[in-house]
């Protein structure tokens, strides 16, 4: 049975096998692995429990079955274990012993696999939330090493994996290794000479098991590998399509790909065809282990040592052996890749977060809004300095604006202020207090952050405006909308704000997602605020219902603005003017002008085109 | 039942032959098993019951020659199954990624990328996986079944009640467990999504949880999509728990039926042999296996079967733009870039190909000289970009006409049109290679220097012999080594080392800042002398020296005419210029003279 329900679920997992990260430390991350399917004591040990008695009895039907031929044997003339001339009588009680021990073995697997289940669920329900728990706890420079993308696929391929796992691996691997145990010990019990000749064969089985996955598992690792590369290739000339239109490649890409996957099916071809070998392959050695029982057992019946019962009762444990030896060869693949994948979930566990409170952090009081920039330094990576030596005042309610070329450091100022990163020198404070000495929570919640890029949540407009504050009324949250200027539009969507924002707020136009933003930044009515203008494609009206929404979200706030469009930050109080991390011009709009700088230059910019084409 | 997997099982060209020769050796494969049975039959009661040493050897050398036999049969249907689904995935791979590449713009935003991603990738691998199956396994086991069943029959007659009724509570038993299990594990599958979907969700708002300080919040709503998850997978995994068990109680029962009833027969009425009980009791595994497999595989041939329907919208989908039969190459001399759009008006089709109601674009009259360059302006959604598509003929227009030189895009070969006409699209996508790959790819035969010449154009020869490979740095697949803006730039630059007569930037400089914006604005009116340019821009900068400037709103233009009119007669025109560049009153007084110009009263420059 078990061969034939594990064929595709196999093959699955051969795919899926991953070499482990060299530095995994087997025995540890197993041990780490393997706690959380016993987080709950109580079923851990009735699934141990159950265990052996299913096993047990699934041992034991091979000798009720043995006793029932011995019945019928001895009845025919035949040769019969002991001196038992069976009577039908005896037949019945055998058959019905049988009847109940199949009853309880189905019983008492069922209950187990049931437990087994519902203690992987768990498992991996755990190990899910701690990860995710783990994730949010950790600082942005983790985010920025890792690109999201390919976090979100490590992480859920990983815990598939495991999952995977936990539900089929630990199970099987308990089940298999129990019924050969048990097996071989009755077994023994019985008779050696026939024992013997029942695990004579055993060694070549392992190692032809052994050596069919060291041809599989490699075949299968270059086949995922290849079709990696050629799934890659697609997916970059597919989505690319456009492009590829444009540019007449079509033909020249669709060589490629044959040729790409070309190389696929014949890798493929290799790794299915060594993995579909296992089968006939075992049924060979199987089958002459069944012939060898079948010769020496008869033989020895023959000669009066036990009823052909007995031949019998080791021809099923020889077939019994069979599935449990190849299972744990099959598994053996699936558990490598599970190991890969929880050393990766757990080298993610393991990170810590690079800004942390101090221990002697205290609360942020109420602020008025004054900053302090001292002497600040900062690099993401040790030796490449972003910042150098800023050092500038903000005065409580004032608006300043951060200008310069992409890549100055205009963004890594806004990290700073909100303590994602930590200065490598200098000092930042707020009202006087050192920012670094305060719970990074309470810093937040007073430091309100409207993002370049309008990031929104799959929930309804309501949802995502009390997003800023949990505690907003929908009062309060109507309130901001309307000053954001969001109100309107807001009402005219199906459900007005308990409509449901699609991923990413894809059913709003751009503009209308900023606007939300906006409202939401009031909601959590900030004393301080920072600004990274966007510098997307909205229609001229909804730009200034933007700019007048942010007008007022600004008013009376310490306001700090990244600009992209020199025009919003005209009305600024201060302009930095920032180039490769140094602050180089400072003032007000008409001061810079008249300074006929940098910024000048950058405003001239803009009209270029139409200077030039005046002369 | 099937209709496209049978379609499918006849796309590979080997198809009949390997087929044929793979279920051959299948019948042979199991008829070689099955005999090792009935050889076993022998063993007992010609072997062990009469007590002869010899029957017993010979018997046990014929079993194991025929278990070899056997295995060489199954071997060979190995050989044939796997090529048989390897070379049907690979034909399925390059036949629908050729004909996906082959599809014109209207059939990609149809399909969406992504969703030709999973046809290309998730449901070839599905096929494959029902191919091989149906082959090795699907096919053999109502085979087996029936073998087996009368090899029983002609053995013991009065034994094979009992395998028909074992046939038939297995049927019920397994429809009733395997029942719903797909719409359970779909259930899951969904569950999982959504986990996943609050992970992706969170992972890319990290910036705005932790601006709000929602890092708790999260967990709980994470937590809470986990905990569905979990109660939502139990079910399956119970109902798959209980198969085993199913399967089992069937065998030990009937087990136990044929020891009292076969053994009743030899006992009391004496109508069996000990070998038939025995051969009896190993026939019901065969019997019952083959059906259980069938049940566990079906769901695979089901889910083949859907792959294989949504791989045959992908082949029989016609391409939307296609050249005019016999349409012959138009001589290059007579092509000087001159364009013409004639109450050109435009929709999208909708999901089914039917024709959207409302127009995209409607009623457009534009006259372009050759060499002159024009700017379109507007709100996302009024149709600049789909505009210029229609040159090069990526969409074909609904109604009107769209001309170059005189000639509907219609006569031209697509391929001609676009060797004309290069583009730098909104979304610079560059592929996996080297830079220089990338910019030669629309003329690979340029020059050294033409490259060079383009590159620096676009701003983009600084930063690439910054890199110490210079022009053979690698290029990671789309380009994502290269920050959004010098991506945009070698998108320019590719669009220029052709050439081309006509050159349309779409919006292409969205991700450069102000300073290298107006760099590349002063290097390509330098080098774009003859050839006739189109921009979209959203900045307002990027337009303004244009000779005809368009502004749309809706799908219609509003307005047409150079800056110094378009200030004049146009509030729109000049609206979007106040809100992007500030007051014209407000105007540094050192832009002096072009103060004037920037205000002057229409009239062309």
């Amino acid at each position: 049975m078990n061969t034939t329900t594990t064929e595709a679920t196999v093959l699955r997992d051969r795919v899926t096998a991953d070499p482990p990260s060299p530095k995994a430390k087997p025995r540890q991350t197993l041990g780490r692995m393997l706690h959380y399917m016993t987080l709950e004591r109580g079923l851990f040990w009735s699934m141990i429990v159950l265990l052996f008695i299913s096993q047990g009895l699934k041992v034991a039907l091979p000798v009720l079955i043995g006793r029932a031929i011995d019945i019928i044997s001895g009845a025919a003339g035949g040769p019969a274990t002991g001196s038992s001339r069976g009577t039908l009588q005896d037949l019945q009680v055998v058959v019905l012993v049988i009847v109940a021990v199949g009853l309880g073995i189905v019983l008492f697997s069922y209950f187990r696999d049931r437990v087994v289940a519902i203690l992987a669920e768990k498992a991996s329900y755990h190990l899910r939330t701690e990860l995710f728990n783990h994730i949010q706890s950790l600082s942005l420079s983790f985010f920025d090493r890792q690109p999201i993308g390919e976090l979100m696929s490590n992480v859920t391929n990983d815990i598939g994996v495991v999952n995977a796992f936990y539900t089929n691996g630990v199970s099987r691997i308990l089940r298999a290794t129990l019924i050969i145990l048990m097996t071989v010990v009755v077994m023994f019990i019985l008779n050696i000479s026939l024992t013997v000749t029942v695990l004579v064969v055993i060694p070549l089985m392992l190692l032809l098991v052994g050596a069919l996955g060291r041809v599989a598992g490699p075949a299968f690792a270059r086949l995922q590998e290849q079709l990696g590369a050629t799934n890659g290739y697609m997916e970059e000339t597919i989505s690319g399509g456009k492009t590829i239109i444009a540019y007449r490649q079509q033909q020249q890409v669709g060589d490629f790909l044959e040729k790409h996957s070309n190389t696929v099916r014949d890798t493929g071809a290799r790794a299915q065809f060594t993995a579909l070998l296992a089968t006939p392959v075992m049924g060979v050695v199987n089958n002459i282990q069944t012939a060898l029982v079948a010769l020496v057992g008869s033989i020895m019946a023959i000669e009066g040592a036990f009823g052909f019962g007995t031949v019998v009762i080791f021809l099923t444990y020889a077939m019994q052996l069979q599935d449990p030896i190849q299972e744990l060869g099959q598994i053996y693949n699936s558990f490598l890749a599970a190991m890969a994948g929880a050393d990766r979930v757990f080298s993610i566990l393991d990170e810590e977060p690079s800004v942390k409170d101090r221990p002697d952090a205290v609360q942020l009081q109420p602020i008025e809004g004054l900053v302090h920039f001292e002497h600040v330094d900062f690099s993401y990576l040790p030796g490449r300095r972003v910042l150098r030596d800023n050092s500038f005042e903000a005065f409580p309610g004032q608006m300043i604006g951060l200008v310069g070329p992409t890549g100055a450091g205009k963004s890594t100022i806004m990290n700073i202020l909100t303590r994602y990163y930590d200065l490598d020198r200098g000092s930042i404070s707020i009202d006087g207090q050192e920012i670094s000495s305060l719970f990074q929570e309470s810093l937040r919640r007073q430091v309100g952050v409207v993002l370049q890029e309008a990031f929104l949540f799959s929930a309804t407009v309501m949802e995502n405006l009390r997003y800023a504050r949990e505690n907003a009324t929908d009062q309060e949250c109507i309130t901001a909308a309307k000053e954001a200027n969001a109100d309107d539009f807001i009402m005219q969507l199906p459900q007005g704000y308990n409509t449901l924002l699609t991923e990413r707020g894809a059913n709003l136009s751009q503009g209308q997602r900023q606007m939300i933003t906006i409202a939401r930044a009031m909601v959590a009515n900030p004393r301080m605020l920072i600004l990274d203008e966007a510098t997307s494609n909205v229609d001229t009206r909804t730009e200034k219902l933007i700019q007048e929404g942010l007008h007022r979200l600004m008013e009376g706030r310490t306001s700090f603005v990244i600009a992209h469009r020199l025009s919003t930050v005209r009305k600024a109080a201060v302009i930095l003017v920032i180039k490769e991390g140094e602050i180089i011009e400072r003032g007000s709009h008409e001061e810079l002008m008249a300074r006929q700088g940098f910024y000048y230059d950058l405003y001239m910019s803009q009209f270029k085109g139409a200077l030039a084409k005046g002369k | 039942m099937f209709k496209h997997f049978r379609r499918m099982l006849s796309i590979y060209k080997g198809a009949g032959w390997h087929f044929a020769l793979s279920q051959l050796l299948v019948a042979l494969a199991i008829t070689a098993t099955l005999l090792i049975q009935t050889l076993n039959g022998q063993l007992v009661n010609q072997g062990v019951q009469a007590g002869n040493v010899d029957v017993v050897i010979n018997t046990s050398l014929w079993m194991i020659g025929l278990a070899i036999i056997g295995a060489f049969f199954s071997i060979g249907n190995a050989v044939y199954a796997v090529i048989f689904s390897e070379e049907t995935g690979n034909y399925l791979r390059v036949k629908t990624y050729r004909k996906a590449q082959s599809l014109s713009f209207g059939n990609i935003d149809r399909f969406r990328t992504s969703d030709l991603l999973v046809r290309l990738t998730d449901d070839i691998t599905n096929i494959r996986t029902a191919v091989l199956y149906g082959m090795i396994i699907i096919l053999q086991a109502p085979l087996a079944i029936l073998i087996t069943f009368i090899l029983t029959w002609v053995m013991a007659p009065s034994l094979i009640w009992i395998m028909g009724v074992v046939m038939v509570v297995v049927v019920i038993v397994m429809g009733f467990l395997l029942n719903g299990v797909q719409k359970m594990f779909s259930d899951r599958q969904q569950r999982l999504d959504q986990v996943n979907s609050v992970l992706q969700e969170n992972l890319a708002g990290v910036r705005v949880v932790k601006a709000f300080v929602r890092e708790k919040h999260e967990s709980r709503r994470f937590a809470a999509a986990a905990e569905e998850l979990r109660k939502t997978s139990l079910a399956p995994a119970i109902r798959i728990a209980m198969v085993n068990p199913a399967t089992n109680i069937i065998v030990y029962l009937a087990t136990a039926a044929v020891l009292y009833f076969g053994g009743s027969g030899v006992m009391v009425s004496q109508t069996l042999s000990l070998g038939q009980v025995v051969v009896f009791a190993q026939y019901l595994l065969y019997i019952i296996v083959p059906m259980v497999m069938l049940a566990y595989l079906l769901p695979y041939l089901e889910s083949g079967e859907t792959s294989a329907g949504r791989i045959f919208q992908v082949l029989d989908a016609e391409p939307e733009v296609q050249d005019k039969p016999g349409v012959e190459p138009i001589d290059w001399e007579r092509l000087k870039g001159g364009v013409v759009f004639e109450h050109a008006s435009f929709g999208y089709r909708s999901e089914d190909g039917q024709m959207e109601s409302a127009m995209v674009l409607k009623d457009i009259n534009l006259e372009v000289e050759p060499g002159q360059t024009i700017g379109f302006l507007g709100a996302t959604g009024s149709g600049k970009s789909t505009l210029v598509h229609l040159v090069p003929r990526f969409y074909d227009v609904v109604e009107g006409r769209v001309l170059i030189d005189g000639i509907n895009v219609r006569d031209f070969p697509q391929s001609q049109l676009r060797q004309m006409v290069s583009l730098a699209l909104q979304e610079a996508v560059l592929f996996s290679g080297t830079v220089r790959a990338n910019l030669l790819v629309g003329r690979p035969e340029a020059s050294e220097e033409e490259m060079m010449e383009a590159s620096a154009a676009a701003d983009a020869h600084g930063f690439i012999t910054a890199i110490p490979e210079r022009y053979d740095a690698r290029v990671t697949r789309r380009g994502n080594n290269f920050s959004g803006g010098q991506r945009q730039r070698l998108s320019i630059a590719r669009a220029l080392v052709p050439k081309p007569r006509i050159l349309i930037l779409d919006d292409s400089t969205s991700a450069v800042d102000v300073g290298a914006e107006a760099r590349i604005q002063k290097a390509l009116r330098g080098l774009l002398g003859k050839t006739t340019t189109f921009f979209v821009a959203q900045r307002i900068s990027t337009v303004l020296t244009a000779d005809q400037i368009v502004l749309l709103e809706n799908g219609r233009q509003v307005a047409v005419g150079n800056h110094t009119q378009l200030i004049a007669t146009s509030p729109l025109y000049r609206e979007i210029f106040e809100s992007q560049l500030g007051k014209l009153e407000d105007l540094p007084s050192s832009v002096g003279g072009s103060r004037q110009e920037l205000k002057a009263e229409g009239g062309p420059a």
